[in-house]
């Protein structure tokens, strides 16, 4: 299965070029999903076609989804309190709800689901490519993050783990198995790795992480950036490679998208040319690297399947 | 005589405990069976659980009783064995026994907060501060006094030495099978215990640790405290802590039959002078001074530490309170009247044989002016008590050498435990005082309350102090400061009776009095202390120290006696309520 | 003869359970601060500190009963540490 994940600033073009790709390959593979993980969805615009969190088929290799995150994240936060109100329903000192809307907001919480989502796609047996068009730049770097940092704190939390659980083995050696009241509830407190669910769960937590990584980092899994032939956005695109390449992700290409290709250019943007071509000079002694493929800026925006073939076939390849 | 002493002793705790005990139980503390203690009210089986009564007598009394009831009425036989005695029990009766079972009740009453924190509630939250910030002061004190117990030990008898050593490596093989294999805990026990005598035994057999000089065991110590108190409880402290007991029971058992069908005379006279050369070879009077020689054993202000920081918590009902705070305590007393008869029955032999100059001890009043010098030059300050509890033992058939090893070996186990916990102590105290700084200098505030660095300095402080002093000059300070917590305690206590239990007029003198008594007895000692016996401390490292803790002490003392009035004089609240 | 050898069952029993609490009391102590400290790293959200991923937090939280339980229970006790600590080791 390859995967494609497009990034880049909102008004880039980015969806419109995922979807476009999206559109390209499917012609070539067998069967594509383009999905959606930008909480502006513009695919369905961009296919001109109503899109939803039910995956649609668009045409015989072609399908897209728009996820709602949202929805996700309450769906996830309610599965947790149902958990939790089956384990701690005694703990009645616990006013649950309010931890709950602290979840609800705190940093992480989105690229959170946004990988679920993204681990949720690529299990899919259905499809041997997947299209990605990524939420805002800051989100998506977080996401491909997540991995290296969850592995930080999970490997630190396993080590604790661990000496509780040994010094417990101490104790129980002495008293015997400790079985610890919690309100009515007699609770067995293990001290063996295999049977301690906190261990299980970091444990299965560590590997799903694992697998995560080598997959972000893997062959298969390309990475490109939507960009303008503009100043900023170009130390925009470095600062994201420069990221990337510290979670081992390569950029593989740059999406150079709006470029005006004019023959005749009027006075008023005689300057605007001059810095497109300035930063197209740049960015092939940065991105040595990387494939660079230019998009002109198009008299209207390519709508609905037709159209981004087109758009496919003339620049994209 | 022994025994008679021995019986009379038993029988004045026995009576206290029936008569005075009983009553403080239902005039002050007014203990209601019917109202649920900590433990059941806010039982979490973690740290607030029920005990058996008998089972928490057990491990309260192994919690106080340490090498202070031994070292203290060792060094107060100067005196002559009367006042000592009289001290231990009447002063136990009335101030220490009730100081103790006040503290432990009072934090019971208080959901088994500590009495640092009841006097914090009851007087002025910067009581609480200044207990703590004495109470590091009190620490670096333990350390360097304890330093100097268990070096001249080492250093006077290599048989000892290397027992103790032994018992080290018992402690951590025991600690390694009992809480590392699946062996069971009798098991392990019984192994603990035959290791234990073994150590004891090769000790005695193959004293191979023979390191005469005092200073080097003192940078032995501070070797060792570092790195024990970094260890994980489980290697070293807690099998020790828990073979400790074993020692402590047998050495209290054996003794105390031993005395008792010993039928020995005294041979040590009953009294000396009233200011024999004791402390920092001054003369010393029995008041104010008693207290900062026989701290535990009559009164000690670090069991109120350990009454409401554990035991408060796993009382199961109010009624036993009675027994392990009150009782507690009068064992402890009772182990200490078995020190002072030891050394009254043998003390003399012993100081003959090991070369004393007798023509310094021919009087009663000799003895007040050279006792003291004679037994430091000849067997050594605790010595006096391993070689009199050797000979004391050995009537009931335990060869006296042996009896001397194990005497010196019960006396350094809880030494070196001692050291251990209080370098841990001493290191978060030592965090507490410094949290100020964190918010004007984060970067210092890391450095200095890093583990290493407050385990380093706590023992190096008091390696600092200990190095030029003497246990003459050095014991005191550490009493003193025990004997001001107990002040604190106490007050607290008097202040909790007076203004939340309200009880009968009688009774709140009943605990004021000895409360009003302790304080003025325990300042002026401070204060003679300042003036007689530091200036006679020759080594500047120890003086200095010393010195300025003991100043800190005293302003301390007039602070809490301020508040303490103050919390007086507003009397009993309308509604004295736990929030 | 019953009654005797029933209270001799009970007073050496209460003397083997005795040794046993004696004998790992301190552990134990370690073994709650340690407990906590987990706890408190994991639940770092609630008070502020830095905490795992949330995605970490979201799945550990379920089986957590006993650290949440423990947590509660110690943050009654903050303003008297001293007591806690303190009171663990024998000093005299």
């Amino acid at each position: 299965m390859k995967t494609y994940f497009f990034l880049g600033k909102g008004g880039v073009g980015k969806t419109t070029i995922a979807a476009s790709f999206g559109v390209g390959i499917s012609i070539e593979k067998r069967s594509v999903l383009v999905v959606s993980l930008d909480p502006a969805h513009n695919l369905g615009d961009a296919f001109n076609l109503p899109l939803s969190n039910k995956i649609k088929k668009i045409s015989d290799n072609l399908s897209a989804v728009e996820v709602d995150i949202e929805k996700m994240i309450k769906e996830y936060l309610n599965e947790l309190a149902y958990k939790m109100k089956n384990t701690y329903r005694y703990l009645t000192t616990f006013n649950l709800d309010r931890y709950f809307d602290i979840l609800r907001h705190s940093p992480g919480i989105e690229e959170y689901a946004v990988l679920e989502a993204i681990k949720r796609f690529i299990r899919l047996k259905e499809f041997d490519t997947i299209v990605f068009d990524t939420p805002p730049t800051g989100i998506t770097i977080r996401v491909f993050a997540m991995p290296k940092l969850s592995l930080l704190w999970t490997d630190r939390l396993i080590k604790m783990r661990r000496r509780i659980l040994d010094r417990r083995k101490m104790v129980e050696n002495v008293k015997g198995r400790f079985e610890a009241k919690i309100e009515e509830e007699t609770v067995v407190l293990t001290s063996d790795e295999k049977e301690d669910d906190v261990m299980n769960e970091l444990v299965r937590y560590r590997s799903e992480m694992e697998e995560l990584r080598n997959f972000f980092s893997s062959e298969d899994t390309i990475v490109d950036v939507v960009t303008m032939p503009e100043e900023l956005a170009l130390f925009e695109t470095k600062r994201i490679s420069e990221s990337l390449s510290e979670f081992k992700i390569k950029l593989r290409t740059i999406f150079l998208n709006k470029v005006i290709q004019c023959k005749k250019p009027p006075e008023g943007i005689k300057g605007k040319i001059k810095e497109q071509e300035e930063v197209l000079k740049k960015m092939g002694e940065e991105f040595r690297g990387t494939q660079i493929k230019e998009i002109p800026l198009l008299e209207h925006s390519p709508r609905g399947t037709e159209e981004l073939k087109e758009l496919y076939n003339n620049y994209l390849t | 005589m022994t025994a008679l002493l021995a019986i009379i002793g038993g029988a004045i705790y026995i009576i206290g405990y029936m008569v005075y005990g009983k009553r403080l139980e239902k005039e002050v503390v007014k203990a209601d069976p019917n109202r649920p203690t900590p433990a059941v009210k806010l039982r979490d089986n973690v740290d607030y659980m029920p005990a058996n009564k008998f089972v928490l007598y057990g491990h309260h009394f192994a919690s106080i009783a340490g090498a202070g009831p031994i070292v203290g009425p060792a060094l107060a036989v100067v005196w002559g064995w009367l006042p000592s005695i009289l001290w231990i029990w009447f002063g136990n009766l009335f101030i220490g026994s009730v100081h103790d079972y006040l503290a432990l009740m009072a934090s019971v009453r208080y959901d088994g907060k500590s009495v640092q924190w009841i006097s914090g509630k009851l007087m002025t939250p910067k009581t609480k501060y200044a207990f703590e910030l004495f109470v590091y002061f009190a620490l670096l004190l333990v350390i360097a006094a304890f330093m100097n117990v268990f070096g001249g030990l080492a250093a006077a008898d290599p048989k000892i030495a290397t027992a103790s050593i032994l018992f080290i490596i018992v402690a951590m093989i025991e600690g390694y099978i009992m809480y590392r294999t699946k062996m069971s805990f009798s098991a392990a026990s019984i192994i603990g215990v035959i290791l234990l005598v073994l150590a004891i035994v090769l000790g005695f057999q193959f004293p191979f640790i023979k390191i005469a000089n005092i200073k080097t065991w003192y940078v032995i110590q501070f070797v060792y405290v570092i790195i024990a108190a970094s260890l994980p409880v489980w290697i070293l402290l807690q099998p020790r802590d828990y073979l400790n007991a074993y020692i402590l029971w047998f050495g209290l058992i054996i003794g105390a039959i031993a005395a008792l069908i010993a039928f020995r005379g005294f041979t040590w006279p009953a009294f000396t002078v009233f200011s024999p050369n004791l402390i920092s070879g001054q003369p010393s009077p029995f008041w104010p001074t008693v207290p900062l020689i026989i701290a535990c054993g009559a009164l000690s202000g670090f069991h109120s530490i350990v009454a409401s920081g554990t035991s408060s918590k796993q009382l199961d009902n109010e009624l036993s309170g009675l027994l392990v705070g009150y009782g507690g305590m009068f064992t402890e007393g009772f182990l200490s009247t078995i020190v002072v008869l030891s050394i009254a029955a043998f003390g003399m032999t012993v100081l003959k044989e090991a070369g004393g100059d007798m023509a310094k001890l021919a009087s009663p009043a000799l003895i007040g002016k050279y006792g003291a010098g004679q037994i430091g030059a000849t067997v050594g300050k605790v010595g006096i008590f391993t070689h009199s509890f050797g000979k004391l033992v050995n009537v009931i058939g335990i060869p006296e050498k042996l009896g001397v090893t194990f005497g010196g070996l019960w006396v350094s186990a809880f030494v070196l435990t001692t050291l251990d916990t209080s370098n841990r102590l001493a290191r978060f105290a030592w965090g507490e005082i410094w949290e100020p700084v964190k918010k004007t200098s984060e970067g210092f505030y890391k450095f200095i309350a890093n583990k290493w660095v407050g385990s380093i300095i706590a023992a190096a402080l008091g390696m600092l102090i200990v190095w030029g002093g003497t246990l003459g000059s050095l014991w005191p300070g550490f009493a003193g400061a025990n004997q001001m917590l107990a002040s604190i305690a106490m007050i607290t206590a008097a202040v909790w009776v007076r203004n939340v239990q309200k009880a009968k007029k009688a009774w709140q003198y009943a605990v004021l009095i000895p409360a009003l008594f302790l304080w003025i007895t325990v300042t002026v000692a401070l204060i003679w202390y300042l003036f007689v016996a530091v200036p006679a401390i020759k080594a500047a490292t120890t003086k200095y120290p010393v010195a300025i803790f003991t100043i800190i002490m005293i302003i301390l003392n007039f602070i809490l006696i301020g508040d303490f009035f103050s919390a007086f004089r507003k009397g009993p609240k309308p509604e004295a309520e736990v929030k | 003869m019953k009654k005797l050898s029933d209270l001799l069952g009970r007073f050496f029993g209460g003397i083997d359970e005795g040794l046993k609490e004696a004998s790992v009391s301190l552990i134990e102590k370690e073994l709650e601060e340690t407990e906590n400290v987990f706890a408190l790293l994991t639940m770092g959200f609630l008070s502020g500190i830095p905490s795992p991923p949330t995605g970490l937090v979201l799945r550990l939280l379920p089986y957590m009963q006993r650290e949440i339980y423990v947590m509660m229970l110690r943050s009654k006790n903050l303003d008297d540490v001293f007591a806690e600590t303190a009171g663990t080791f024998d000093i005299d």
